[in-house]
């Protein structure tokens, strides 16, 4: 057998069944349970991160040992970002495995906003799989039209809850990082945003790549958001020995995987001590005890990221596993 | 089965039942499913290890073969995933997500179809070759030489090319040269007239590459199977993308891995620069 150290921190989903993980005395929340964030009340508070579930599975089926479906418990899928027109996204190669996480640069590839609209989103809404719609733009007023087109096109879809701003994607060139990293422009980012969106949430999702967070959050909470999402990948570079140059064609990429969970950790406990805003932990998570982590801090939802490429079931199998114990 | 018919995917703790060599860097892995599985040829799996500080993402294996609840793999050791699997031993976990991919397709009429195999690109086409395989469609595998071949998976039909005639054993033929040469000098030039067969490869990059040249010369369509690195396996994070023609990145995973060549901007595949 392999040497793997036992004991719930480090049990992957979902090999073993719910029912092995045995939450803390003082979990007595119900990560399936609706929750209210902003205008918005959300169906549960384990969500998947933007990027790394798709849009969603749409146009495929995958059923586990355990569950009859990836959704199965979510709160929300946080989409791929999406940009006011299609984006080919970067060259190969895109994405480097290292040993305690990944670094990619995938460039925001996505199908742009119009065909989301038209094709993809109504295909969620048939599924009734709960959406959380992630955008990014180079001006803060694309941010306000493309909300104003969202609201427009889904007022009646009542699976979308809301909206994540990509505030701090580090692998385009124009806007993202740079833009996420300004807390004005955070905040006008956000404000165009808001007046757009009715009772969906507004969520911006910040950098992890600057000094302190905290100013960023109070930044987003100033223009309007109903939550900070933190925290996005960080930049790191891996170098090809061969050739002796960055084996990504850009150099940088987003680190992420479990290596960021402590430094994610840290983050969300100086945004939750210094700004008074909601917030939706991401960074690291692959197991529930990577979530509770998150909760005992104060975190209102997580997002799974990394592990849920690694497995389509992570998320749905720390929703299930952190259902607390009858008393 | 999905609404497109394609076997429907499932996420699985698998067991692995055995791991043995098949010829001196090939090895078959064999794994226990908790239920049967459907697939068609060319369709792979992402394998892992249970334990979030095990591989980041799985490793893609394309399948060898199901016998109900058993699958087979054929896999190379080229790094650090692939050398861990390599390390399974019978009655160890392993999980399973599959089966994945666009699969090479049914024979359709009465037109041949040619199969070129390079080194550890064979699983995808043997298994179309044990599925499908009939009188008029002709097998090739290549192979730097006898050592690498996996002669006990490959029946007398499978034409034996090598670069080097060493390890040869006596009573198999092979012959020394490219598998596309090989293939064409068997084969001759098709009949004027005849309908045009089709030609299915998986190897190399280079090998697709002249896989690719030798159908154009005959006027025949070429599905090829590619390999990228990927990262999920299921289509969600568009980072095992190759260059199509239309100025598109394709992702191996699930508009791939069996693509027809003429929808690849071969160019650039390889070697895509910014």
């Amino acid at each position: 057998m392999n040497e793997r150290p036992s004991g719930s921190d480090h049990t992957f989903p979902p090999d073993s069944p719910a029912s092995e993980f045995s939450c803390p005395q003082w979990w007595q929340i119900d990560p399936q349970a609706p929750f209210q964030l902003g205008p918005r009340q959300l169906p549960g508070r384990i969500w998947t991160a933007s990027g790394c579930f798709g849009y969603g599975l749409t146009g495929h089926e995958i059923t586990g040992d355990d569950h009859a479906s990836p959704y199965v418990g979510l709160g929300a899928v946080v989409t791929k970002t999406l940009t006011p027109e299609p984006r080919a996204g970067n060259p190969m190669p895109r994405l480097v495995e290292l040993p305690v996480g990944a670094l990619n640069s995938i460039g925001l590839e996505n199908v742009g906003f119009g065909h989301f609209l038209d094709e993809v989103l109504p295909a969620l809404a048939k599924q009734q799989v709960p959406v959380i719609v992630s955008m990014a733009a180079t001006r803060p007023e694309q941010f306000g039209v493309m909300a104003m087109r969202l609201q427009q096109a889904a007022a009646d879809v009542s699976c979308w809850h809301g909206v994540e701003l990509n505030l701090s994607c580090p692998n385009i060139a124009e806007g993202g990082h740079d833009f996420g990293s300004n807390p004005d422009t955070v905040t006008a980012c956000v404000a165009a945003a808001r007046p757009h969106l009715g009772d969906r949430a507004l969520l911006a999702k910040l950098t992890p790549n600057v000094t302190r967070i905290a100013p960023l959050a109070e930044a987003a909470r100033a223009g309007g958001a109903d939550a900070v999402s933190a925290i996005n990948t960080m930049v790191g570079l891996e170098v090809d020995l061969v050739s002796g140059r960055p084996i990504l064609p850009r150099r940088t990429g987003g680190y992420s995987g479990p290596a960021l969970l402590p430094i994610g950790l840290a983050m969300v406990d100086a945004i939750v001590r210094e700004v008074a805003i909601p917030v939706v932990a991401v960074g690291g998570i692959a197991t529930p005890a990577d979530a509770l982590k998150y909760f005992a801090l104060g975190a209102v939802a997580v997002q799974v990221g990394t592990a849920q490429m690694r497995d389509p079931f992570a998320a749905a199998h720390i929703a299930a596993s952190l259902r607390p114990a009858r008393r | 089965m999905t609404s497109t018919g394609s076997p429907s995917c499932r996420r699985s703790l698998a067991t692995a039942v055995s791991n043995h060599p098949v010829s001196r860097d090939l090895k078959v892995l064999e794994v226990r499913l908790p239920g049967p599985l459907d697939f068609r040829p060319g369709q792979f799996a992402m394998l892992n290890f249970p334990g979030p500080h095990e591989l980041v993402f799985g490793r893609p294996l394309s399948i060898l073969a199901v016998q109900g609840d058993r699958v087979s793999f054929l896999y190379r050791v080229v790094g650090r995933g692939t050398a861990q699997l390599a390390s399974l031993r019978s009655g160890e976990p392993v999980t399973f997500l599959g089966p994945l991919g666009t699969p090479f397709p049914a024979p359709g009429g009465r037109r041949p179809v040619v199969l070129l195999a390079g080194g550890v690109g064979l699983p995808p086409l043997l298994a179309w070759w044990q599925r499908y395989g009939r009188e008029q469609d002709h097998a090739f595998f290549g192979a730097r030489d006898g050592g690498d071949v996996p002669w006990e998976l490959l029946d007398p039909a499978w034409q034996i090319s090598v670069d080097r005639p060493a390890g040869l054993p006596a009573t198999r033929q092979a012959e020394v040269g490219l598998v596309t040469e090989t293939c064409r000098r068997r084969l001759g030039e098709p009949q004027a007239g005849a309908e045009p067969g089709l030609v299915q490869a998986c190897g190399p990059l280079p090998m697709l590459r002249a896989a690719t040249t030798l159908a154009a010369s005959w006027q025949w369509p070429c599905l090829v199977s590619v390999e990228e690195h990927m990262g999920c396996g299921y289509g969600v994070c568009r980072g095992c993308v190759l260059p199509g023609r239309d100025g598109s990145h394709l992702t191996a995973c699930q508009d791939g891995p069996v693509l027809d060549s003429a929808v690849i901007d071969w160019e650039s595949f390889g070697g895509e620069k910014t």
